[in-house]
Protein backbone atom coordinates (compact mmCIF):
# COMPACT_ATOMS: atom_id res chain seq x y z
CA UNK A 1 0.00 0.00 0.00
CA UNK A 2 2.97 2.38 0.97
CA UNK A 3 4.81 1.71 -1.81
CA UNK A 4 2.16 2.30 -4.38
CA UNK A 5 1.73 5.48 -2.58
CA UNK A 6 5.29 6.69 -3.47
CA UNK A 7 8.05 7.88 -1.86
CA UNK A 8 6.74 10.82 -0.48
CA UNK A 9 4.19 9.01 1.34
CA UNK A 10 6.33 6.44 2.74
CA UNK A 11 8.55 9.07 4.86
CA UNK A 12 5.13 9.85 6.88
CA UNK A 13 5.68 8.27 10.13
CA UNK A 14 2.86 7.13 12.73
CA UNK A 15 4.44 8.65 16.31
CA UNK A 16 1.10 7.11 18.11
CA UNK A 17 -2.24 5.82 16.62
CA UNK A 18 -3.68 7.52 14.46
CA UNK A 19 -1.35 10.53 14.67
CA UNK A 20 0.70 11.28 11.73
CA UNK A 21 4.01 13.38 11.01
CA UNK A 22 5.62 14.48 7.69
CA UNK A 23 9.03 15.47 9.29
CA UNK A 24 10.32 18.30 7.26
CA UNK A 25 14.36 18.44 6.49
CA UNK A 26 16.92 20.83 8.08
CA UNK A 27 17.63 23.33 5.24
CA UNK A 28 16.23 26.60 4.81
CA UNK A 29 13.39 26.59 1.76
CA UNK A 30 14.93 25.94 -1.45
CA UNK A 31 13.71 24.85 -4.87
CA UNK A 32 15.11 21.00 -4.21
CA UNK A 33 13.22 20.76 -0.89
CA UNK A 34 9.80 22.60 -1.72
CA UNK A 35 9.71 24.41 1.53
CA UNK A 36 8.84 21.10 3.11
CA UNK A 37 11.43 22.13 6.03
CA UNK A 38 8.55 22.05 8.68
CA UNK A 39 7.33 18.99 10.21
CA UNK A 40 3.52 18.96 9.46
CA UNK A 41 1.06 15.95 9.71
CA UNK A 42 -2.82 15.00 10.72
CA UNK A 43 -4.74 13.30 13.51
CA UNK A 44 -7.53 10.50 12.41
CA UNK A 45 -10.89 10.38 14.16
CA UNK A 46 -13.23 8.29 13.98
CA UNK A 47 -15.26 10.85 11.72
CA UNK A 48 -12.65 12.90 10.33
CA UNK A 49 -9.78 14.05 9.82
CA UNK A 50 -7.75 17.35 11.51
CA UNK A 51 -4.48 18.46 9.54
CA UNK A 52 -2.08 20.09 11.34
CA UNK A 53 -0.16 22.94 9.21
CA UNK A 54 -0.37 22.28 5.75
CA UNK A 55 2.69 22.66 5.02
CA UNK A 56 5.35 25.45 3.28
CA UNK A 57 3.81 25.44 -0.35
CA UNK A 58 1.70 23.61 -2.28
CA UNK A 59 3.42 21.10 -3.27
CA UNK A 60 3.82 20.31 0.29
CA UNK A 61 0.35 20.80 1.06
CA UNK A 62 -0.82 17.89 -2.07
CA UNK A 63 2.18 15.32 -0.54
CA UNK A 64 0.42 15.76 2.93
CA UNK A 65 -2.89 15.75 1.24
CA UNK A 66 -1.92 12.52 -0.37
CA UNK A 67 -0.86 11.07 2.67
CA UNK A 68 -3.76 11.36 4.61
CA UNK A 69 -5.89 9.62 1.52
CA UNK A 70 -3.39 6.99 1.63
CA UNK A 71 -4.12 6.46 5.28
CA UNK A 72 -7.86 7.14 5.70
CA UNK A 73 -11.07 7.59 3.33
CA UNK A 74 -12.55 10.28 6.10
CA UNK A 75 -12.74 13.55 5.05
CA UNK A 76 -10.40 16.52 6.13
CA UNK A 77 -12.64 18.68 8.06
CA UNK A 78 -10.14 20.91 9.81
CA UNK A 79 -7.27 22.66 9.34
CA UNK A 80 -4.85 23.90 12.20
CA UNK A 81 -2.56 26.68 11.55
CA UNK A 82 -0.16 26.54 14.43
CA UNK A 83 1.02 29.85 13.68
CA UNK A 84 1.77 32.25 10.79
CA UNK A 85 4.96 31.45 9.69
CA UNK A 86 5.38 30.45 5.69
CA UNK A 87 7.01 27.09 6.40
CA UNK A 88 3.69 26.19 8.20
CA UNK A 89 0.84 27.81 6.26
CA UNK A 90 1.34 28.10 2.89
CA UNK A 91 0.66 24.52 1.95
CA UNK A 92 -3.21 25.43 2.48
CA UNK A 93 -4.60 26.15 -0.67
CA UNK A 94 -4.13 22.59 -1.43
CA UNK A 95 -6.60 21.86 1.06
CA UNK A 96 -8.73 24.66 -0.41
CA UNK A 97 -11.23 22.76 -2.52
CA UNK A 98 -12.39 20.77 0.43
CA UNK A 99 -13.57 23.71 2.10
CA UNK A 100 -11.90 22.73 5.79
CA UNK A 101 -12.77 24.66 8.52
CA UNK A 102 -9.11 26.89 9.57
CA UNK A 103 -8.58 26.87 13.02
CA UNK A 104 -6.09 29.35 14.16
CA UNK A 105 -5.19 31.20 17.20
CA UNK A 106 -7.01 35.01 17.68
CA UNK A 107 -4.33 36.97 16.35
CA UNK A 108 -3.16 34.50 13.70
CA UNK A 109 -5.43 36.51 11.07
CA UNK A 110 -3.87 40.10 11.88
CA UNK A 111 -0.59 38.06 11.47
CA UNK A 112 -1.02 37.25 8.29
CA UNK A 113 -2.35 40.17 7.13
CA UNK A 114 0.42 42.02 8.15
CA UNK A 115 2.76 39.15 6.75
CA UNK A 116 1.32 37.59 4.24
CA UNK A 117 2.13 39.02 1.24
CA UNK A 118 5.96 39.12 2.13
CA UNK A 119 6.01 35.73 2.74
CA UNK A 120 4.43 34.98 -0.75
CA UNK A 121 7.22 37.29 -1.79
CA UNK A 122 9.86 35.44 0.07
CA UNK A 123 9.26 31.70 -0.70
CA UNK A 124 8.86 32.94 -4.76
CA UNK A 125 12.80 34.03 -4.04
CA UNK A 126 13.89 30.88 -1.99
CA UNK A 127 12.45 28.45 -4.39
CA UNK A 128 11.87 29.99 -7.50
CA UNK A 129 8.40 31.25 -9.05
CA UNK A 130 7.60 27.92 -10.43
CA UNK A 131 8.29 26.15 -7.58
CA UNK A 132 6.25 28.53 -5.34
CA UNK A 133 3.09 28.97 -7.65
CA UNK A 134 -0.10 28.45 -6.21
CA UNK A 135 1.14 28.32 -2.59
CA UNK A 136 -0.86 30.55 0.17
CA UNK A 137 -2.17 30.31 3.35
CA UNK A 138 -6.23 30.26 3.97
CA UNK A 139 -7.68 32.88 6.39
CA UNK A 140 -9.12 31.53 9.45
CA UNK A 141 -12.70 30.65 9.69
CA UNK A 142 -12.43 29.33 13.45
CA UNK A 143 -10.60 31.68 16.48
CA UNK A 144 -8.93 30.13 19.58
CA UNK A 145 -8.84 32.86 22.29
CA UNK A 146 -8.57 30.52 25.09
CA UNK A 147 -9.15 26.97 24.85
CA UNK A 148 -10.88 25.10 21.97
CA UNK A 149 -11.70 21.09 21.85
CA UNK A 150 -12.12 20.09 18.13
CA UNK A 151 -14.45 16.98 17.61
CA UNK A 152 -13.36 14.43 15.33
CA UNK A 153 -15.45 12.15 15.89
CA UNK A 154 -16.37 8.68 17.73
CA UNK A 155 -14.97 10.32 21.01
CA UNK A 156 -11.26 11.84 19.87
CA UNK A 157 -11.01 15.23 20.15
CA UNK A 158 -8.43 17.50 19.88
CA UNK A 159 -7.79 20.17 23.20
CA UNK A 160 -6.17 23.48 21.14
CA UNK A 161 -4.70 26.13 23.02
CA UNK A 162 -3.74 29.23 22.54
CA UNK A 163 -0.90 30.79 24.08
CA UNK A 164 0.88 33.95 24.80
CA UNK A 165 3.51 35.51 22.58
CA UNK A 166 6.56 33.11 22.78
CA UNK A 167 7.66 31.66 19.13
CA UNK A 168 5.47 34.50 17.76
CA UNK A 169 2.10 36.37 19.14
CA UNK A 170 -0.01 33.49 17.16
CA UNK A 171 0.81 30.29 18.47
CA UNK A 172 -1.51 27.49 19.01
CA UNK A 173 -0.20 23.54 20.67
CA UNK A 174 -3.07 20.94 20.37
CA UNK A 175 -2.99 18.05 22.96
CA UNK A 176 -4.87 14.44 22.11
CA UNK A 177 -5.69 13.07 25.11
CA UNK A 178 -6.36 9.72 23.55
CA UNK A 179 -2.71 9.37 22.90
CA UNK A 180 -1.52 11.34 25.62
CA UNK A 181 0.15 13.13 22.44
CA UNK A 182 1.29 16.94 22.81
CA UNK A 183 1.76 18.65 19.21
CA UNK A 184 3.84 21.90 19.98
CA UNK A 185 4.83 22.31 16.53
CA UNK A 186 7.28 25.44 16.47
CA UNK A 187 7.03 25.99 20.63
CA UNK A 188 9.50 23.24 20.52
CA UNK A 189 12.48 22.83 18.74
CA UNK A 190 14.26 19.93 18.32
CA UNK A 191 17.94 20.09 15.98
CA UNK A 192 17.26 22.62 14.48
CA UNK A 193 17.78 26.16 15.98
CA UNK A 194 15.01 28.15 17.05
CA UNK A 195 14.03 31.42 15.62
CA UNK A 196 12.26 33.83 17.72
CA UNK A 197 9.59 35.83 16.25
CA UNK A 198 7.60 36.33 19.93
CA UNK A 199 8.54 36.86 23.05
CA UNK A 200 11.74 35.55 24.70
CA UNK A 201 10.59 35.66 28.04
CA UNK A 202 7.05 34.76 27.51
CA UNK A 203 8.21 31.84 25.12
CA UNK A 204 10.40 30.29 28.54
CA UNK A 205 7.03 30.96 30.42
CA UNK A 206 5.18 28.77 27.80
CA UNK A 207 7.50 26.27 27.96
CA UNK A 208 7.76 25.87 31.59
CA UNK A 209 4.05 25.57 32.11
CA UNK A 210 4.13 23.11 28.90
CA UNK A 211 7.02 20.88 30.82
CA UNK A 212 4.38 20.31 33.55
CA UNK A 213 2.04 19.21 31.41
CA UNK A 214 2.41 15.48 31.49
CA UNK A 215 2.43 13.60 28.14
CA UNK A 216 3.87 10.81 26.20
CA UNK A 217 5.28 12.17 23.82
CA UNK A 218 5.67 16.21 21.80
CA UNK A 219 5.86 16.48 18.57
CA UNK A 220 8.14 19.60 17.71
CA UNK A 221 7.51 21.75 14.31
CA UNK A 222 11.73 20.97 13.28
CA UNK A 223 13.32 17.86 14.39
CA UNK A 224 12.44 14.27 15.10
CA UNK A 225 8.80 13.42 14.57
CA UNK A 226 8.49 13.04 17.97
CA UNK A 227 10.48 13.55 21.15
CA UNK A 228 9.68 12.15 25.08
CA UNK A 229 7.84 14.73 26.95
CA UNK A 230 9.06 16.54 28.80
CA UNK A 231 12.73 15.78 28.29
CA UNK A 232 12.75 16.54 24.58
CA UNK A 233 12.09 20.38 25.79
CA UNK A 234 16.01 20.18 28.01
CA UNK A 235 17.95 21.51 24.89
CA UNK A 236 15.30 24.54 23.49
CA UNK A 237 14.90 25.09 27.42
CA UNK A 238 18.57 25.95 27.93
CA UNK A 239 19.33 27.38 24.44
CA UNK A 240 16.78 29.85 25.69
CA UNK A 241 17.75 30.40 28.87
CA UNK A 242 21.59 31.01 28.01
CA UNK A 243 19.88 33.85 25.39
CA UNK A 244 18.37 35.25 27.90
CA UNK A 245 21.32 35.51 30.61
CA UNK A 246 23.80 36.20 28.11
CA UNK A 247 21.48 39.39 26.43
CA UNK A 248 20.53 40.21 29.63
CA UNK A 249 24.48 40.58 30.51
CA UNK A 250 25.61 42.18 27.58
CA UNK A 251 23.14 45.35 28.07
CA UNK A 252 24.17 45.41 31.61
CA UNK A 253 27.80 46.22 30.82
CA UNK A 254 26.88 48.21 27.62
CA UNK A 255 27.74 45.93 24.60
CA UNK A 256 25.67 47.38 21.78
CA UNK A 257 22.99 45.52 20.31
CA UNK A 258 25.58 46.31 17.10
CA UNK A 259 28.02 44.17 18.80
CA UNK A 260 25.68 41.40 20.71
CA UNK A 261 25.00 38.96 18.13
CA UNK A 262 28.59 38.19 17.96
CA UNK A 263 29.41 37.95 21.59
CA UNK A 264 26.45 36.13 22.94
CA UNK A 265 25.64 32.28 23.85
CA UNK A 266 27.77 32.08 20.85
CA UNK A 267 28.76 28.50 22.46
CA UNK A 268 25.21 26.98 23.31
CA UNK A 269 24.21 28.25 19.49
CA UNK A 270 26.93 25.91 17.98
CA UNK A 271 25.12 22.82 19.00
CA UNK A 272 22.63 23.68 16.73
CA UNK A 273 21.65 23.21 13.24
CA UNK A 274 21.22 26.21 10.87
CA UNK A 275 22.67 28.46 13.80
CA UNK A 276 24.97 30.72 11.31
CA UNK A 277 21.50 32.15 10.16
CA UNK A 278 19.53 32.63 12.78
CA UNK A 279 21.42 33.17 16.44
CA UNK A 280 22.57 36.91 15.31
CA UNK A 281 18.69 37.22 14.64
CA UNK A 282 17.78 35.77 17.95
CA UNK A 283 20.23 37.71 19.89
CA UNK A 284 18.87 40.86 18.09
CA UNK A 285 15.21 40.21 18.72
CA UNK A 286 16.40 39.45 22.40
CA UNK A 287 18.35 42.40 23.09
CA UNK A 288 15.32 44.78 21.80
CA UNK A 289 12.76 42.83 24.19
CA UNK A 290 15.58 42.83 27.14
CA UNK A 291 16.75 46.24 26.82
CA UNK A 292 13.19 47.38 28.63
CA UNK A 293 12.76 44.74 30.85
CA UNK B 1 41.21 74.25 10.05
CA UNK B 2 39.24 70.84 9.30
CA UNK B 3 42.27 69.38 7.86
CA UNK B 4 41.06 66.12 7.16
CA UNK B 5 38.54 67.60 4.65
CA UNK B 6 40.49 68.24 1.48
CA UNK B 7 39.77 72.13 0.37
CA UNK B 8 38.18 71.28 -3.21
CA UNK B 9 35.85 72.89 -5.55
CA UNK B 10 32.46 71.22 -5.34
CA UNK B 11 32.65 67.82 -7.23
CA UNK B 12 28.53 68.07 -7.98
CA UNK B 13 28.15 71.47 -9.12
CA UNK B 14 23.72 72.59 -7.93
CA UNK B 15 22.71 71.49 -11.52
CA UNK B 16 26.09 69.72 -12.07
CA UNK B 17 26.34 66.21 -13.13
CA UNK B 18 25.73 63.24 -10.46
CA UNK B 19 29.90 62.65 -9.80
CA UNK B 20 29.54 59.91 -6.89
CA UNK B 21 32.06 57.68 -7.16
CA UNK B 22 34.16 58.42 -4.78
CA UNK B 23 31.76 57.99 -2.23
CA UNK B 24 30.18 54.91 -3.89
CA UNK B 25 33.81 53.78 -4.04
CA UNK B 26 33.49 52.81 -0.66
CA UNK B 27 30.47 51.36 -0.34
CA UNK B 28 31.04 47.99 -1.02
CA UNK B 29 28.77 45.24 -2.52
CA UNK B 30 26.39 46.66 -4.80
CA UNK B 31 25.47 44.78 -7.61
CA UNK B 32 27.30 46.03 -10.71
CA UNK B 33 24.16 46.63 -12.97
CA UNK B 34 22.33 48.23 -10.30
CA UNK B 35 25.30 50.99 -9.72
CA UNK B 36 23.97 53.58 -12.35
CA UNK B 37 20.38 53.37 -11.08
CA UNK B 38 21.67 54.26 -7.35
CA UNK B 39 23.91 57.00 -8.48
CA UNK B 40 20.80 58.76 -10.12
CA UNK B 41 18.84 57.80 -7.05
CA UNK B 42 21.19 59.17 -4.72
CA UNK B 43 21.98 62.49 -6.91
CA UNK B 44 18.16 63.29 -7.01
CA UNK B 45 17.52 62.74 -3.23
CA UNK B 46 20.40 65.29 -3.24
CA UNK B 47 18.68 68.09 -5.02
CA UNK B 48 15.48 67.18 -3.25
CA UNK B 49 17.40 67.79 0.23
CA UNK B 50 19.99 70.12 -0.01
CA UNK B 51 20.09 73.41 -2.05
CA UNK B 52 23.93 73.00 -2.44
CA UNK B 53 26.41 70.15 -3.88
CA UNK B 54 28.33 67.87 -1.64
CA UNK B 55 31.81 66.67 -1.30
CA UNK B 56 33.51 63.60 -0.08
CA UNK B 57 34.38 63.51 3.45
CA UNK B 58 37.34 61.66 3.33
CA UNK B 59 38.14 60.72 6.97
CA UNK B 60 36.01 63.66 8.77
CA UNK B 61 32.90 61.77 8.75
CA UNK B 62 32.09 57.89 9.09
CA UNK B 63 28.80 55.48 8.51
CA UNK B 64 28.87 52.19 10.09
CA UNK B 65 26.17 50.22 8.85
CA UNK B 66 26.03 45.88 8.84
CA UNK B 67 26.62 45.47 5.39
CA UNK B 68 24.29 42.35 5.89
CA UNK B 69 21.46 43.20 8.64
CA UNK B 70 20.04 41.15 10.89
CA UNK B 71 16.46 42.63 11.45
CA UNK B 72 15.75 45.25 8.68
CA UNK B 73 13.33 46.59 11.06
CA UNK B 74 16.14 47.83 13.51
CA UNK B 75 19.46 48.15 11.76
CA UNK B 76 22.04 49.80 14.06
CA UNK B 77 23.89 52.33 12.58
CA UNK B 78 26.72 55.01 13.64
CA UNK B 79 27.93 57.79 12.81
CA UNK B 80 31.40 58.99 13.55
CA UNK B 81 33.32 62.47 13.27
CA UNK B 82 37.30 63.28 13.03
CA UNK B 83 38.83 65.39 16.24
CA UNK B 84 39.24 67.55 13.75
CA UNK B 85 35.23 67.67 12.01
CA UNK B 86 34.09 67.15 15.25
CA UNK B 87 33.63 70.76 16.37
CA UNK B 88 33.03 72.41 13.20
CA UNK B 89 30.01 70.25 11.99
CA UNK B 90 26.51 71.40 13.29
CA UNK B 91 24.06 68.54 11.85
CA UNK B 92 24.82 65.25 9.99
CA UNK B 93 21.42 64.22 7.41
CA UNK B 94 20.95 60.09 7.52
CA UNK B 95 19.51 59.35 4.44
CA UNK B 96 18.73 55.80 3.68
CA UNK B 97 18.11 56.05 -0.26
CA UNK B 98 15.41 53.30 -1.50
CA UNK B 99 13.79 54.11 1.73
CA UNK B 100 9.64 55.22 0.93
CA UNK B 101 11.21 58.52 3.08
CA UNK B 102 14.68 58.58 2.81
CA UNK B 103 15.45 61.42 5.18
CA UNK B 104 15.55 59.29 8.14
CA UNK B 105 17.01 61.65 10.25
CA UNK B 106 18.49 65.41 10.96
CA UNK B 107 21.48 65.53 14.22
CA UNK B 108 21.88 69.06 14.80
CA UNK B 109 24.51 69.87 17.87
CA UNK B 110 23.16 72.03 20.51
CA UNK B 111 25.20 74.78 22.21
CA UNK B 112 26.60 72.18 24.73
CA UNK B 113 27.32 68.95 22.46
CA UNK B 114 28.71 68.01 19.22
CA UNK B 115 28.60 65.17 17.19
CA UNK B 116 31.33 63.36 17.14
CA UNK B 117 29.60 59.71 17.88
CA UNK B 118 25.95 59.04 17.13
CA UNK B 119 24.32 55.85 16.67
CA UNK B 120 20.37 55.31 15.80
CA UNK B 121 18.60 52.08 14.68
CA UNK B 122 16.77 52.33 11.26
CA UNK B 123 14.25 50.73 8.98
CA UNK B 124 15.12 49.79 6.03
CA UNK B 125 13.19 48.27 3.26
CA UNK B 126 15.31 47.17 0.19
CA UNK B 127 19.02 46.56 -0.43
CA UNK B 128 20.07 49.91 -0.33
CA UNK B 129 22.93 52.88 -0.44
CA UNK B 130 22.64 54.34 3.14
CA UNK B 131 24.49 57.97 2.99
CA UNK B 132 25.09 60.29 5.53
CA UNK B 133 25.96 64.20 5.29
CA UNK B 134 27.71 66.60 7.56
CA UNK B 135 27.09 70.46 7.04
CA UNK B 136 30.22 72.46 8.59
CA UNK B 137 29.79 75.68 10.16
CA UNK B 138 30.96 77.32 6.42
CA UNK B 139 28.58 75.59 5.06
CA UNK B 140 30.08 72.92 3.11
CA UNK B 141 28.87 69.36 2.65
CA UNK B 142 30.50 65.90 3.21
CA UNK B 143 29.26 63.16 2.34
CA UNK B 144 29.94 59.26 2.80
CA UNK B 145 27.82 56.14 1.79
CA UNK B 146 27.77 52.53 2.55
CA UNK B 147 25.56 49.86 1.12
CA UNK B 148 23.42 47.44 3.33
CA UNK B 149 21.26 44.73 2.75
CA UNK B 150 17.88 44.41 3.91
CA UNK B 151 14.20 44.25 3.16
CA UNK B 152 10.94 45.04 4.23
CA UNK B 153 11.90 47.08 7.14
CA UNK B 154 9.17 49.65 6.63
CA UNK B 155 6.60 47.12 6.13
CA UNK B 156 7.90 44.89 8.60
CA UNK B 157 5.05 44.54 11.28
CA UNK B 158 5.48 45.73 15.05
CA UNK B 159 8.54 43.99 16.55
CA UNK B 160 6.90 43.18 19.78
CA UNK B 161 3.72 42.72 20.88
CA UNK B 162 1.81 46.19 19.64
CA UNK B 163 -0.58 46.22 22.84
CA UNK B 164 2.24 46.22 25.14
CA UNK B 165 3.94 48.68 23.19
CA UNK B 166 1.45 50.91 23.19
CA UNK B 167 1.01 50.69 27.65
CA UNK B 168 4.26 51.28 27.65
CA UNK B 169 4.49 54.56 24.98
CA UNK B 170 6.75 57.41 26.59
CA UNK B 171 8.53 55.42 28.81
CA UNK B 172 12.22 56.35 28.69
CA UNK B 173 15.51 54.68 29.09
CA UNK B 174 18.96 56.35 29.61
CA UNK B 175 22.68 54.28 30.39
CA UNK B 176 26.19 55.30 30.75
CA UNK B 177 27.74 52.17 29.98
CA UNK B 178 31.27 53.60 30.49
CA UNK B 179 30.24 56.05 33.31
CA UNK B 180 29.32 59.99 34.18
CA UNK B 181 31.38 62.12 31.85
CA UNK B 182 33.74 64.87 32.41
CA UNK B 183 35.08 67.92 31.48
CA UNK B 184 37.91 66.28 29.58
CA UNK B 185 36.10 63.23 28.55
CA UNK B 186 33.17 62.36 26.55
CA UNK B 187 31.33 59.81 28.07
CA UNK B 188 28.67 57.64 25.66
CA UNK B 189 25.43 57.76 26.42
CA UNK B 190 22.18 56.15 25.11
CA UNK B 191 18.78 57.08 25.01
CA UNK B 192 15.32 55.42 24.42
CA UNK B 193 11.98 56.01 23.86
CA UNK B 194 8.88 53.15 24.26
CA UNK B 195 7.05 54.56 21.48
CA UNK B 196 5.75 51.63 18.52
CA UNK B 197 6.88 54.26 15.61
CA UNK B 198 4.63 53.11 13.17
CA UNK B 199 5.96 53.55 10.00
CA UNK B 200 2.60 53.81 8.11
CA UNK B 201 2.70 52.24 5.00
CA UNK B 202 0.11 54.18 2.64
CA UNK B 203 1.13 56.26 -0.23
CA UNK B 204 0.34 59.90 -1.13
CA UNK B 205 -0.30 59.73 -4.92
CA UNK B 206 0.56 63.00 -5.63
CA UNK B 207 3.96 63.34 -2.98
CA UNK B 208 4.66 59.28 -3.36
CA UNK B 209 5.84 59.76 -0.16
CA UNK B 210 4.43 57.72 2.35
CA UNK B 211 1.78 58.92 5.08
CA UNK B 212 3.15 58.45 8.25
CA UNK B 213 1.79 57.11 10.97
CA UNK B 214 2.62 57.24 14.51
CA UNK B 215 6.34 58.19 15.17
CA UNK B 216 8.29 60.42 17.04
CA UNK B 217 9.73 63.64 15.35
CA UNK B 218 11.84 65.26 17.45
CA UNK B 219 14.27 64.23 20.28
CA UNK B 220 16.00 66.90 22.38
CA UNK B 221 18.89 66.15 25.17
CA UNK B 222 19.07 68.46 27.34
CA UNK B 223 22.22 68.41 30.26
CA UNK B 224 22.05 71.14 32.81
CA UNK B 225 19.62 72.96 31.05
CA UNK B 226 21.57 73.67 27.60
CA UNK B 227 20.65 71.47 24.64
CA UNK B 228 23.63 68.70 23.43
CA UNK B 229 21.59 66.87 20.70
CA UNK B 230 18.44 67.45 18.47
CA UNK B 231 16.95 64.87 16.42
CA UNK B 232 14.28 65.46 13.36
CA UNK B 233 13.11 62.08 13.02
CA UNK B 234 11.24 60.29 10.26
CA UNK B 235 9.57 56.85 10.04
CA UNK B 236 12.81 55.37 9.00
CA UNK B 237 13.84 55.45 12.53
CA UNK B 238 13.19 52.27 14.04
CA UNK B 239 10.63 50.90 17.03
CA UNK B 240 11.76 52.19 20.26
CA UNK B 241 13.91 54.85 18.86
CA UNK B 242 17.20 54.67 20.31
CA UNK B 243 19.96 57.36 19.93
CA UNK B 244 23.77 57.36 21.22
CA UNK B 245 25.57 60.46 21.56
CA UNK B 246 28.82 61.35 23.72
CA UNK B 247 28.48 63.70 26.50
CA UNK B 248 31.09 65.79 27.75
CA UNK B 249 31.01 68.12 30.67
CA UNK B 250 31.15 67.87 34.74
CA UNK B 251 29.21 65.18 36.25
CA UNK B 252 26.18 65.40 38.75
CA UNK B 253 24.53 67.11 36.22
CA UNK B 254 20.51 66.72 34.47
CA UNK B 255 19.99 64.92 31.69
CA UNK B 256 16.84 65.83 30.43
CA UNK B 257 14.80 63.90 27.06
CA UNK B 258 12.07 65.42 25.33
CA UNK B 259 10.53 64.03 22.76
CA UNK B 260 7.25 64.64 20.57
CA UNK B 261 5.62 62.26 18.37
CA UNK B 262 3.10 63.47 15.26
CA UNK B 263 0.19 63.51 17.12
CA UNK B 264 1.89 66.39 19.46
CA UNK B 265 1.84 64.01 22.08
CA UNK B 266 5.28 64.59 24.30
CA UNK B 267 7.51 63.15 26.28
CA UNK B 268 10.14 63.25 28.51
CA UNK B 269 12.41 62.08 31.41
CA UNK B 270 15.19 63.10 33.81
CA UNK B 271 18.19 61.48 34.98
CA UNK B 272 20.85 62.76 36.92
CA UNK B 273 24.10 62.03 35.67
CA UNK B 274 25.65 60.11 38.77
CA UNK B 275 28.99 61.74 40.24
CA UNK B 276 29.63 58.78 41.96
CA UNK B 277 26.36 58.77 43.52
Amino acid sequence: MLAAAGPAIAATVQVAPGVYVLPGVHEDASPSNGNAIANVGFVVGGASVAVVDPGGSMAHGRRLRRAVEAVTPLPIRHLVLTHAHPDHVMGAAAFAELRPEVVGHARLPEALAQRREGYLRMIEREMGAEAAAGSDALPPTRLVEDRLDLDLGAGRALSIAAHGPAHTDADLSLFDPATATLWLSDLLFVERIPSLDGSLAGWLRELAALRERPAARAVPGHGPPAVPWPAGAAALTGYLEALRDGTRAAIASGVGIAEAPARVASAEASRWRLAEGYHGRNVSAAYRELEWE
Amino acid sequence: MVRAVPRRPLLAGILGAPLLAPAIGRAQGIEPAEAPRRAERWHDLKLSIFDRGTEPAGDALTLVAPARALDAAAVPISLSLSAEAAPRVRAIHLVIDENPAPLAAVFRAGPAGDLRALSARVRVDAYTLMHAVAETDDGRLLETAQFVKAAGGCSAPVGTDLRAARERMGRMRMALPEGPPAPDRAAPVQVAVSHPNTSGLQIDQLSRLSIPAEFVQTLRVLYRGAEVLRAECGISIAENPTFGFALAGEPGGELKVEAEDNRERRFAAAWVVGNGG
